[in-house]
C-alpha cells in the first residue's frame, strides 16, 4: 500500500515551493494560514491525526461559508478553499498502509471535492480518484476470486405497459437522416422518437448498465440522490450516497426502510454522473444530431438519470433541446406543447414557475378545469429509444421499472 | 471575576500550551480542540470578551480600559499590520471579526481593517452631542450599525429604538427599548423567525413573540435565540448540530452510527425520560417560527450568545448550559460530541463557580464567573 502513496504523491507538485496557494482576498488571512500549516504537513513530517485535523478545519470553514447565502452567491474562492481542503484530507487518509475503510473514505472526501467544490490543480482530485477507484477494485477481484460467484441475474417482468392511444403517441422514426431529422422535427419543434440510433453504445451492448456493473465501476462513488416521490412535494430531500448505498437501498430494496409505512423512493436524478465518472462516458455517445445546434459540444449538459419503478418528474418545461435516451427499463412520458402553456397552470413561486401544478395522471378538474382540454401526446420509451423534447416542451415522466436514462440538453 | 474559554484553539486564542514536541513544527499552535473549561491568564479585573473564528479580543474596563488581542498573528508586534500597534486607550466597547476590529471610544467609532497595513482605521466617525452616560453597544453606533463587510455602516431607522442587535452569518436581530424584536436579511434557513425562508430587506417585526417583552437577543451563523423578561428562551432557525436544542436527524443518524461512551457523565441532570418519545421521529431540521425551549425545569435564563451553530446559555442560578455542535470542544462537556439538547456545563458546578456571563465566539465559547462564597457576602 505504501504503493498507492506514491502514485497519489506523484500527481502533487514535488515540493512545497511549487505547491501554489494563490486566493482573492476575499479568503481570510487566517484561512490561508491554515492552508499553509496544511500544506507544510504534506511535505513535512507530523503525526497523522494532525494532518486529518487541520484538512477537516479547512472543510469545516469552508462548508460554512458555502452554506451562507445562496448557492449561486457563494464566492468561487470558498468553493476552491473547500477543494483543497477535500485534498488534504484525502492525502492525510491514504499515507502510511491505509486499509480499504480508509481508502473508501478518501473516494467519499475526493467525491465531495468534485461535488460542492471548484476545480484546483488540473482537477487533481479526479485524478486522485481515479488512482484510489482502481486500487478498490484490485482488493475487490482479489476478493472476488474467493467468493461472491452468486451474481444474480435479475429478470426483470416485463412491465405494465398502458394503454397508449394510437393517435396520441409519439410519432417513432428509424435512423433518419440528419437533414429529415432537422426539417421535419427540429425546425418545426415536434417530438419524435428517434430509434437505432444509440444501439452503438457500450453501455446497451458491450456492458450493459446491470446492478452489477453500475456497482464495479462506480460503487464506491458518492453521488446526490432526491428522496421522495417528486420533487414538488412537502417531504421531498436531497441526500448524498455512494453508488452501492443507493442500489441497495433504493433500487434492490435490500434495505427494508419503512417510515411511517410507506417507502421512500429515491432517485439519482438530474446529476451530471459523467463528468465526475469518466469511464461511464465512455459508454456513451453524443448524438450526431446535436450538432445540427449551435452550441459547442462542450456546452452540451449530460445528466444521469437512475431510478427504481415509480420515480416522477412532474410536468415541467427545460430552456433546452433534449435528447432523453433510455438505456436500461421503461417509461411512461406525456408531452404537451408551450403553447398550451395557460392550460397547465405553471406555480407561481419564481423557483419552480416552470413546472406545472397539476398532478398529470390525476388531474384536479375542479382546481385546473382548463388542463384536460390541452391536447397532448405519450409514450413508453424502451431501451434503446430516444426521445427528442423540443426546447420549451412540457414533459412528465415516470419509470414502470427500474430504469436508467440519459438526457442531453443542447442548443 | 475570572474568565474561562473553551471550543477551537487553532491559533492559541484560548491559551497558549508549552509544546513538549518542538520538533513538530507543522502543527498548530497548541491543543487544538479544548474540551473543558481552561482559565485565560492574566484576565484579571472587569473585562469583556469578544472573539472571531481565529482570534479573541479582551477589552479591559478598569483603569486602563484597552483591549488585548489573542490568536493570529496577535503575538507579531513588529508587523506594521499587526493589531496591537492600534492604539486602544479609552475604549468602552470592540467587536471583532475575521477581517475587521471595531473600536468605540467615546467621542468616535474607529474600524481596524486587520488586513491591511494602513496606519489609519479604514472606517470612523465622531459621536457629537453624545452624553457620558449614554452606553455604546456595538455593532450599534448613533444612526445605525455596523458589520464586518464592506459597507460598513448601516443606518437604521431611530423609530426603532434599538437598545441592542446581534448579526448573524448573514442575518440580524434587532431588541427595541421596548423590548419588542426585528429581524432582516437572509432567511434561507429559517433564521428571522417570521414563518417563511425569504429574504427580508427591512426590519420586520418578528410577530410570534409579539406582545412579549424580551430581555436580549443573540444569532448565530443560521439561528436566533432570545430570552424573554421572565428568563424564558426562544429559538428559531437552523438545527443541523442540535443549535436550537431540538430533536436533529443529522445528530440522531451519528451517534447511531458511533454510539460512543460519552465522557464525563458525571451526574444524570440531562433529561433522559424524553427518550420514549423520540422514536416517534419528531426531528426538526428548519424552525422557521420561535419555539420555547425547556433549558431545565423552571430554569430561569440571565444571558445568551450563540456561536455558528452552538448556543450557550446562562441561568440566573449562575449555571452554563450548552447544546448544538460540539466538534471542536466549544459545548465544554469533555467531548467533541455535538448535542441537540441543553446541557449543564459541569466544570464550573465542580468548581463552585458561579457563572454570571457568557460570550461566544464562532467555534467557541468564553464564560466569565465568581467563586460562590464571593457572590454570598
Amino acid at each position: 500500500m505504501a504503493f498507492l502513496w506514491s502514485k497519489i504523491s506523484a500527481t502533487l507538485p514535488p515540493n512545497e515551493e511549487q505547491f501554489l496557494l494563490q486566493f482573492s482576498e476575499k479568503v481570510a488571512l487566517s484561512v490561508v494560514e491554515m492552508l499553509k500549516w496544511a500544506r507544510l504537513q504534506l511535505y513535512g513530517k507530523t503525526t497523522r491525526a494532525s494532518r486529518i485535523l487541520n484538512a477537516q478545519i479547512i472543510l469545516d470553514y469552508s462548508w460554512e461559508r458555502l452554506n451562507t447565502g445562496t448557492w449561486r452567491h457563494v464566492d468561487k474562492e470558498w468553493r476552491r478553499v473547500y477543494s483543497y481542503g477535500c485534498l488534504f484530507k484525502a492525502a492525510a487518509l491514504c499515507r502510511e498502509n491505509p486499509s480499504e475503510e480508509e481508502i473508501q473514505q478518501a473516494i467519499r472526501t475526493c467525491d465531495m471535492g468534485l461535488l460542492m467544490g471548484a476545480a484546483i490543480m488540473g482537477n487533481i482530485l479526479q485524478v486522485i480518484v481515479c488512482i484510489l477507484q482502481s486500487e478498490i477494485r484490485k482488493l475487490a477481484e482479489e476478493e472476488d476470486n474467493h467468493e461472491n460467484i452468486e451474481a444474480k441475474k435479475r429478470k426483470i417482468a416485463s412491465p405494465h405497459v398502458g394503454l397508449i392511444k394510437e393517435e396520441l403517441a409519439v410519432p417513432r422514426i428509424k435512423c433518419p437522416s440528419l437533414e429529415s431529422f432537422n426539417a421535419n422535427h427540429l425546425l418545426p419543434l415536434k417530438p419524435v422518437i428517434l430509434e437505432g440510433i444509440i444501439d452503438h453504445w457500450p453501455a446497451l451492448n458491450k456492458h450493459p448498465w446491470s446492478a452489477e456493473y453500475l456497482r464495479s465501476v462506480a460503487g464506491c462513488r458518492t453521488v446526490p440522490v432526491e428522496v421522495g416521490s417528486r420533487y414538488t412535494d412537502e417531504d421531498w430531500s436531497q441526500t448524498l450516497l455512494t453508488v452501492n448505498e443507493f442500489i441497495d437501498k433504493y433500487i434492490l430494496n435490500k434495505v427494508q426502510v419503512s417510515e411511517n409505512g410507506h417507502k421512500a423512493v429515491g432517485y439519482l436524478a438530474q446529476h451530471q454522473l459523467f463528468d465526475q465518472i469518466p469511464e461511464l462516458k465512455e459508454d456513451i455517445r453524443i448524438p450526431d444530431y446535436c450538432c445540427l445546434g449551435e452550441g459547442d459540444e462542450d456546452d452540451i449538459t449530460v445528466n444521469a438519470w437512475f431510478g427504481p419503478k415509480g420515480t416522477v418528474s412532474p410536468l415541467h418545461q427545460d430552456p433546452q433541446q433534449n435528447f432523453l435516451a433510455q438505456v436500461v427499463g421503461s417509461k411512461y412520458i406525456r408531452l404537451y406543447s408551450p403553447e398550451d402553456t395557460e392550460k397547465l397552470y405553471p406555480h407561481e413561486s419564481q423557483l419552480l414557475h416552470n413546472t406545472s401544478q397539476v398532478e398529470v395522471e390525476n388531474p384536479d378538474a375542479e382546481r385546473f378545469p382548463e388542463f384536460v382540454k390541452a391536447p397532448y401526446l405519450e409514450c413508453v420509451l424502451q431501451p434503446g429509444d430516444v426521445l427528442f423534447i423540443p426546447v420549451k416542451h412540457w414533459h412528465y415522466v415516470r419509470s414502470l421499472e427500474v430504469s436508467f436514462s440519459v438526457s442531453f440538453w443542447w442548443s | 471575576m475570572r474568565w474561562f474559554g473553551f471550543g477551537f484553539n487553532a491559533f492559541a486564542q484560548i491559551c497558549v500550551q508549552e509544546k513538549s514536541n518542538k520538533e513538530d513544527s507543522s502543527s498548530a499552535a497548541g491543543e487544538v480542540k479544548v474540551n473543558v473549561p481552561i482559565e485565560l491568564k492574566n484576565h484579571v479585573g472587569r473585562s469583556k470578551i469578544r472573539a472571531s473564528w481565529s482570534r479573541r479580543a479582551s477589552l479591559f474596563l478598569d483603569e486602563e480600559k484597552s483591549v488585548r488581542l489573542a490568536g493570529f498573528y496577535a503575538s507579531i508586534s513588529n508587523e506594521s499590520f499587526s493589531p496591537v500597534m492600534v492604539d486602544t486607550r479609552g475604549c468602552r466597547d470592540a467587536i471583532i471579526s475575521e477581517t475587521h476590529l471595531t473600536l468605540a471610544f467615546p467621542d468616535r467609532i474607529e474600524c481596524w481593517d486587520l488586513q491591511s497595513k494602513k496606519k489609519v482605521p479604514s472606517w470612523s466617525m465622531e459621536i457629537l452631542t453624545q452624553s457620558q452616560n449614554s452606553d455604546v453597544n456595538l455593532p450599534l453606533v448613533p444612526g445605525g450599525y455596523i458589520s464586518s463587510k464592506t459597507p460598513i455602516f448601516h443606518s437604521l431607522s431611530s423609530h426603532l429604538q434599538a437598545k441592542s442587535l446581534a448579526l448573524g452569518g448573514e442575518h440580524a436581530i434587532l431588541l427595541t427599548a421596548a423590548g419588542a424584536v426585528y429581524t432582516w436579511g437572509q432567511g434561507s434557513h429559517g433564521e428571522l423567525g417570521h414563518g417563511g425562508l425569504i429574504p427580508e430587506e427591512e426590519p420586520r417585526t418578528v410577530e410570534a413573540l409579539w406582545g412579549m417583552s424580551m430581555r436580549s437577543v443573540a444569532a448565530g451563523g443560521w439561528h436566533s435565540v432570545c430570552v424573554g423578561d421572565g428568563g424564558d428562551l426562544y429559538v428559531w432557525g437552523w438545527n443541523e448540530s442540535g443549535q436550537l436544542g431540538l430533536p436533529s436527524r443529522g445528530l440522531r443518524k451519528a451517534s447511531q452510527q458511533k454510539s460512543e461512551p460519552q465522557a464525563g457523565e458525571l451526574c444524570g441532570s440531562v433529561s433522559t425520560c424524553l427518550g420514549e418519545e423520540r422514536h416517534e421521529e419528531v426531528y426538526i431540521s428548519i424552525q422557521a417560527f420561535p419555539a420555547l425551549v425547556d433549558v431545565s425545569p423552571s430554569c430561569e435564563i440571565r444571558t445568551v450568545s450563540c456561536g455558528s451553530r452552538h448556543t450557550a446559555a446562562v441561568t440566573t442560578t449562575g449555571c452554563l448550559y450548552t447544546w448544538g455542535w460540539g466538534e471542536y470542544g466549544q459545548l465544554g462537556h469533555q467531548t467533541t460530541t455535538s448535542l441537540d439538547e441543553p446541557k449543564c456545563v459541569e466544570f464550573f458546578r465542580n468548581e463552585s463557580l458561579h457563572v454570571v456571563d457568557v460570550v461566544c465566539g464562532p467555534w467557541n465559547t468564553f464564560t466569565a464567573a465568581v467563586k460562590k462564597e464571593v457572590l454570598a457576602t
